[in-house]
């Protein structure tokens, strides 16, 4: 049982794997799996891997990254925790910005006359 | 014939990827276990809502038993008392929480320089840096599991993994799954230890990990 988290990794970077898992976001009936709730908890971070794997690959064929972020697991942590921070701080800084105008203070012209 | 043989080793070392690949495909296909032992069939599975209920009760039970036990110390009792006898369990943690928020430190350093794609000598930098760490910290957690080894909270979690474990093994039987054990003391009594820890580590990860 040891590296298993290594080993759930790397199945969920596989080719197989990650074509299977863009086909079940896409087309309705493919699944990845026999049960369809319930799911184990080696199940559930095989689907977090997944994502992230997915979100990696996305990142490479927009050029963003290069493949070398495969070259370690340390790499592939690293981009993922960085990418969602950085994610989370635009998402700040929208509604940041989106608190301004709907807060903006708006004055009429009186009329004095 | 060098590069042949060169070849022959890639495919097999590919063979084998996919044979890694297929066993742990296996373990996530489904959200039950099957395994051979022996010449027969085991499975474990999730525990359905009454076995959960059964578990909780087991675990309460085993809580007031526990409590009542005067040789078992709460986890914050036995830091307590290593810290009368110059161990100090809270150090270790400040040493740990620090550890963490350097790893991450590097970990975002390192997630932003892949980004804008700089040369591998940076990146090997803050992986060699994380990697280091790692070690560190592995070293700390070592010793604090050590420590608190006989704690309430761990002998209560290892009571709980047992009787997961004893809730959800279950026999092949003439093409049916029947529940292996039919109480928790036949369970514990049962003579091959061999069966009960590969149950073991396939509950767990069904359930825990």
């Amino acid at each position: 049982m040891e590296n298993i988290y290594s080993k759930i990794r790397n199945l969920a970077k596989s080719i197989k794997a990650q074509n299977l898992f863009v086909a079940a976001k896409e087309i309705n009936g493919i699944r990845l799996f026999r049960n369809s709730f319930d799911f184990s908890k080696i199940q559930e971070i095989y689907l977090s891997y997944l994502y992230n794997y997915d979100s990696i690959n996305r990142d490479i064929i927009l050029e963003k990254i290069s493949e070398h972020v495969f070259d370690s697991e340390i790499y592939e942590d690293s981009y993922i925790l960085w990418k969602r921070k950085s994610n989370k701080k635009e998402k700040d800084n929208n509604q940041n910005d989106l608190k301004l105008v709907v807060g903006k203070k708006i004055t009429f012209p009186t009329n004095k006359g | 014939m060098e590069e042949r043989l060169k070849d022959a080793e890639k495919i097999v070392k590919d063979m084998e990827k996919e044979n890694e690949l297929s066993r742990v495909g296996e373990l996530i296909k489904d959200n039950r276990i099957i395994f051979d032992y022996k010449d027969k069939k085991y499975r474990v599975r999730l525990l359905n809502l009454k076995e959960k209920e059964e578990l909780d009760q087991l675990r309460r039970k085993k809580f007031g038993q526990l409590m009542k036990d005067k040789d078992i110390l709460l986890e914050k009792d036995l830091i307590n008392q290593y810290k009368e006898r110059g161990v100090n369990i809270e150090e270790l943690d400040d040493q740990l929480k620090k550890l963490n928020a350097e790893e991450l430190d590097f970990q975002i350093k390192l997630g932003e320089s892949i980004s804008k794609n700089e040369i591998e000598s940076i990146l090997k930098n803050y992986k060699e840096q994380i990697e280091d760490l790692r070690i560190k910290k592995q070293i700390l957690n070592t010793q604090k599991n050590l420590l608190l080894e006989f704690s309430l909270e761990n002998s209560l979690l290892n009571y709980v993994a047992q009787v997961i474990t004893y809730l959800s093994l279950e026999e092949q039987k003439e093409d049916k799954w029947q529940r292996m054990f039919d109480s928790l003391d036949s369970f514990q009594t049962y003579e091959d230890e061999g069966l009960i820890n590969i149950a073991g580590s396939y509950s767990m990860l069904l359930q825990y990990i």
